[in-house]
Order: C-alpha cells, then structure tokens, then sequence
C-alpha cells in the first residue's frame, strides 16, 4: 500500500438544515486514482470544496500529512500541495493559453514581486510552463485566447493550471464533462498517468471511465459514504445501483 | 548570424520595458510635443490646461491600475489625490517651505500610509462591497478636509503656500511660481511615474494583479495571496494620486476640499472609461477629452454636466472600450477577425 497523503476525519458541511457532507472519513493514498462518484446532489463538489478550502467545514477534521489544515485558507493549501479543478470550468479566460499556465507556475515557483524585470525573464518559470503544456497537448494553442478555445480544451488547461504547483494531490471535479468521446479517451489516458505520480481524487459521472481507471472507489449518497471498494467491488455492490438508479439495471455498473 | 547577435541588444531595451516599439516612439513624440508646447502656445491658459490635464491624466492611469489590471472599482479615487495635496501644503507651509522634493515626498508617503490601513480593511471584501467602501472612506475623507476649519481652511481651502525654487542636485531650475516651470516639472514627474507604472505592469506583479481581474477564485486556487496582492495594487495606485495630488497644488497654488468630493471621483472614473481601462495610455486620452469638453462646454453654458453627462452616455453606448478600442473597431469590420 502506498503512502496515505490526506485523510478526513468525520468532514462534514451543512446548508442551513441539509447535510450535504455528512461524516465522512476519506483516506487519499500516493500514486492512485480514487475516485468519489453519487447521484446528482450526493455531495461530491461539496466534499471536494471542503477539503481544498473553497468551503469552511461545519465538523471534522481534514489532515494532510498529519497537519490540519481544516482551517487554512486556500492559497496556503495550494502551495502544500493541494490542487484542484472545477465543475464548472475556472481558468483565466482573457488571458492566452501560455499566461493560463505561467502565471500559475510562477505563483509556484516565485518572482512575482521583482517588479522591474520583464515577465518572459523568469527562465525556469517559461521552461515549465512549456513542459506542462506539451504534456497535456496544448502547446500548439499556447498563443490563443483561452475564452477562445474549443470546450474540451479549456477543460484540458485547467488541469495544466492545476499541475502548475506540483501538486501531491489533485481533485478533479467531472473533468470530462462535455467532451466528445474521443477527448474523453485522451483526458482519461492523462488522468491515468497523472495517477502514477500523485494522488489523484476523481469525480466523474461517466461510469466507463471511473471503472477503468479508478484504483479504488468511494460512493456518496445524500452526503455519506454508502461503499467503498475496487471498481469490480463497486459493480457488484447493491446498495450502490439501489442508491444511484433505484434498481439494478444500470448499463454501466453492470457492464463491469 | 552576427546580423541577429546585433539586433538583438536593440530590441532588448523595448522588451525590458514590455510594450512594442510603436508604443515607445508614440509616447516619446507626445513628450516632445508636451515640452515644446509652452513655448509655442502664446496663451498661458493653455498651458495651464494642458497642466491639469497631464495631472488628471495621471490620476486616471492610477485608477487604471485598479480599475483595469487588479479589477477593482474605487469610487472616490480624487480623494488619495486630496490627500496628496492637502499633505503637501500643509508640510510647506507649515514645517519646511524650502524643497519641492521633499514636500512631494511628504505627500505620496503621507498618502500611502493613510491608504494603508484603508486598502487593508477594503481588501477584506470584494465586488460591490469594495467599492462601496471606497465610497465610504472617500466620504470621510472630504468631510474632514472641509470641516477641519483650524488645519485645512475649510471651505476656503489652502492657501498661502509658499514657491520655492525648483532645484535639481542643488542647482537652481526656475521658481515653482512660474507656470511654464510647474508645467515642465509636472511632465518630467509624469514621464517618471508612467514609465515605473508601466514596468511594474508588465512585471511578474503585473500579470499576478490581471490574473486577480480576469478570476479571483482561480488565482487563489494557483496559490496566490488575493488580498496581500490587492493590497499592493491599491497601494501602487494611491502612491500614484498621491503623487499626483502634490503636484496638483504645487500648479495651483491651492487646493480646497471640491477635489476630493464624490461628484469629482466620477469624473475621474469616466476619463479612465472614456480613454480605454487596462492600456494605462488610454486615461491620458479620457483625462483630456473630458477636461477639454468641460472646459468648452462651462464657458458655454453653466449646466455643462449634463451634457458631459451626455456625452459619456454615447461614448459608453458606441466605444464601450473607449478611444483605445478604436482600432480593434476598425480590425472588425474590415475582417480583420474571424
Ligand atoms: N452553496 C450552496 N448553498 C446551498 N446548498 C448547496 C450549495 N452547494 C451545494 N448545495 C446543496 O448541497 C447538496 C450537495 O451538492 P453538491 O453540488 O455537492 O452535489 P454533487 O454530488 O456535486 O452533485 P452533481 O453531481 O450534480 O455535481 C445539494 O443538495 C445541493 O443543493
Ligand atoms: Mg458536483
């Protein structure tokens, strides 16, 4: 078993009389794509705000690597190593696709109060900007605004931001939602790799990409976790298609 | 080969600075001409126009910091501009009435350290609440400099301030009552500030302050400290109207609580709106559009406002970027975009 990088103890959060994260204990281990998947309004976003600081916790406690952070604001977080994507995209939408992943890497990597250089002078900050966008294909795209750039591809740079800060852990928030296919298979292949060399906390409701590359599986409902397991655990679980379909002719649990 | 090693060191001095070549030759042809201006303009009310111009240009362009790089609306930015004057004064004639220099010093320190605790408490918020708390602290300040009879002279105003002599490294330049001084004082002050605003801009801190504009929460999801960087956003930008206001009542001699009033703040915000937000070139523009239709409009008719007002309401309709947005304009419809 690899290393345990962040574990959350009895996290929850309350909208007035809703618990939308209700006691849940989280262990996110290194080098591993787990993923968070429920039913519509089963508290995934919300977990993952909470945890990343977005959200102030109602109780519980949220531990990364040993230290509690429940409390920390959320700059602080990012530069630990937490990093996060959206649901609904967040990236720098006036700015090019390079500034996109620059900026991000030189909050990272430092220079931003030398005032009287030239933003290109920052050499180790360009030579990484340009290694995160070939890796995640979008260095062709580098001058384009990114409020130009197709759907699918804004998704994509926003995981490139994401990876700025050398994350140790990344949570990514449904980032296949709205892609074709085929980018479906490409942001997976990446999410998969990325799984190799930190903790990676998915949610996604397409469920073949879940079973596929998911290590391990946790399964919230109306706030709790009502399993956890391997993918092929998940499949076979009946809870599980009770609280998703309300029945178990779910295709794609039961294709698994 | 040895054709680029040459070229290189050449283009280095734009690159340093960011901004193109054209923008660098452009703004040194409009120095030239601003320097020249005095001694071919025969009416001295020019000059003095052209004065409050170059002034008000340069308080717009700090607005423009927050305004159009940080993302941040300051109702009553006239008022860091009040300070800046009122704090000039009152060190002249009062303390030490003998140098120009430190007198302007006094009053962009005396601006920023009030804008200290102010930009602190502001950047605890964000959107509308910023803005009304620019309002607020806007607000207090005008009152004070118009109730606070014994110092500031009330309604009345400054006034008495000394002219001592411009002097550069001890050596003697010309008298601060001398209006083509003053002016040519004003426009080596506002190449320096511009020039500093411009670098900064285009640093490593400018591109943090356009990725707080273009979306708060992504840039503190990339790391950043959102309120230290508003921060020192607001700071740049009332240092600036601080500096501005020093040289404001070196020009006019005086300075009465009107320049710090709500009703002044708006102006100032449609000279950025009218020239262009986000270029820091496009204030300059705003700031001479409005003061020259004020002033053609006021000798014409007593309610000028309202067709300033007018005026504005056009503009924002037809040029929502301002004269800046002008050529993209053009661009468009000659299909220069897809
Ligand atoms: N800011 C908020 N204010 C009030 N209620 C909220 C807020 N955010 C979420 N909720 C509620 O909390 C519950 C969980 O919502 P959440 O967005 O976390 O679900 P989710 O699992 O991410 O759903 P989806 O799959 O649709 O994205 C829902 O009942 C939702 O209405
Ligand atoms: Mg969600």
């Amino acid at each position: 078993m690899s290393t345990t990088i962040l574990t959350t103890q009895d996290l929850s959060r309350a909208f007035g009389g809703v618990l939308a994260v209700n006691l849940v204990n989280l262990e996110v281990r290194d080098k591993m794509v787990q993923s968070v998947i429920g039913p519509n309004g089963a508290g995934k976003t919300t977990l993952i705000n909470v945890i990343t600081g977005r959200l102030a916790a109602s109780g519980g406690k949220v531990l990364y690597l040993e230290k509690d952070i429940t409390s920390r604001a959320v700059h602080h977080r990012v530069k630990m190593g937490i990093s996060r994507t959206f649901q609904i995209t967040s990236i720098f939408m006036g700015l090019s696709v390079w500034e996109n992943v620059r900026i991000a890497v030189q909050s990272h990597l430092g220079g931003s109060l030398r005032i009287l250089s030239a933003r290109p002078s920052l050499g180790s900050v360009n030579d990484k900007t340009e290694a995160i966008l070939k890796r995640v294909g979008l260095y062709k795209l580098a001058e384009r605004p990114a409020n130009l750039l197709a759907h699918g591809d804004q998704r994509v740079l926003e995981v490139a931001i994401s990876l700025a800060s050398d994350p140790k852990v990344l949570f990514l928030d449904e980032p296949a939602a709205g892609m074709s296919p085929a980018e479906t298979d490409q942001v997976s292949e990446l999410i998969a790799d990325l799984g190799t060399e930190m903790a990676v906390v998915l949610v996604e409701h397409d469920m073949e990409v879940v079973m596929k590359i998911s290590h391990h599986i946790i399964v919230l409902h109306q706030g709790g976790v009502i399993a956890r397991g391997t993918p092929r655990e998940i499949a076979s679980n009946q809870e599980v298609k009770d609280a998703y379909l309300g029945g178990d002719d779910w295709a794609p649990l039961s294709n698994v | 080969m040895s054709n680029m090693e040459q070229a290189a060191p050449r283009s280095l001095i734009f690159e340093r600075l960011g901004g193109g070549k054209a923008m660098w030759i452009t703004t040194a042809v409009m120095v030239v001409i601003l320097a020249v201006l005095p001694f071919i303009l025969p009416n001295r009310f020019y000059i003095r126009l052209v004065n409050e111009i170059m002034i008000y240009g340069l308080l717009a362009m700090s607005l423009d910091v927050l305004l159009g790089y940080t993302g941040l609306l300051s109702f009553m930015h006239n008022a860091y501009l009040g300070l800046g004057a009122y704090a000039t004064g009152l060190f002249m004639i009062h303390i030490w009435p003998e140098s120009i220099w430190v007198a302007m010093l006094v009053g962009t320190v005396f601006t920023m350290a009030v804008a200290l605790p102010v930009g602190w408490v502001q950047v605890r918020t964000g959107g509308l609440a910023f803005a009304l708390l620019t309002l607020a602290f806007g607000m207090m300040f005008y009152t004070v400099a118009w109730k606070w009879y014994d110092l500031t002279g009330g309604d009345d105003g400054l006034m008495g301030l000394p002219q001592p002599d411009i002097t550069l490294f001890g050596l003697k330049l010309a008298s601060s009552g001398n209006s083509t001084a003053i002016y040519l004082f004003t426009l080596a002050i506002l190449l320096i500030c511009f020039v500093f605003t411009w670098r900064v801009i285009h640093s490593p801190l400018g591109a943090v302050l356009e990725a707080i504009r273009e979306n708060e929460e992504r840039a503190s999801f990339v790391g950043i400290n959102v309120r230290r960087y508003k921060l020192i956003g607001w700071m740049l930008a009332c240092g600036l109207a601080g500096t501005a206001g020093s040289i404001y009542i070196l020009y006019r001699g005086y300075t009465g609580p009107g320049v710090m009033g709500a009703f002044e703040g708006a102006g100032v915000l449609m000279m950025v709106l009218l020239g262009g937000m986000g270029t820091l070139w496009g204030p300059f523009i705003g700031a001479a559009l409005f003061i020259v239709l004020k002033d053609q409009l006021s000798s014409w008719t007593q309610d000028w406002e309202i067709f300033i007002g007018a005026i504005v309401i056009l503009l924002v309709l037809f040029l929502p970027k301002g004269v800046a947005g002008v050529p993209a304009l053009f661009n468009r419809q000659s299909g220069g975009e897809d």
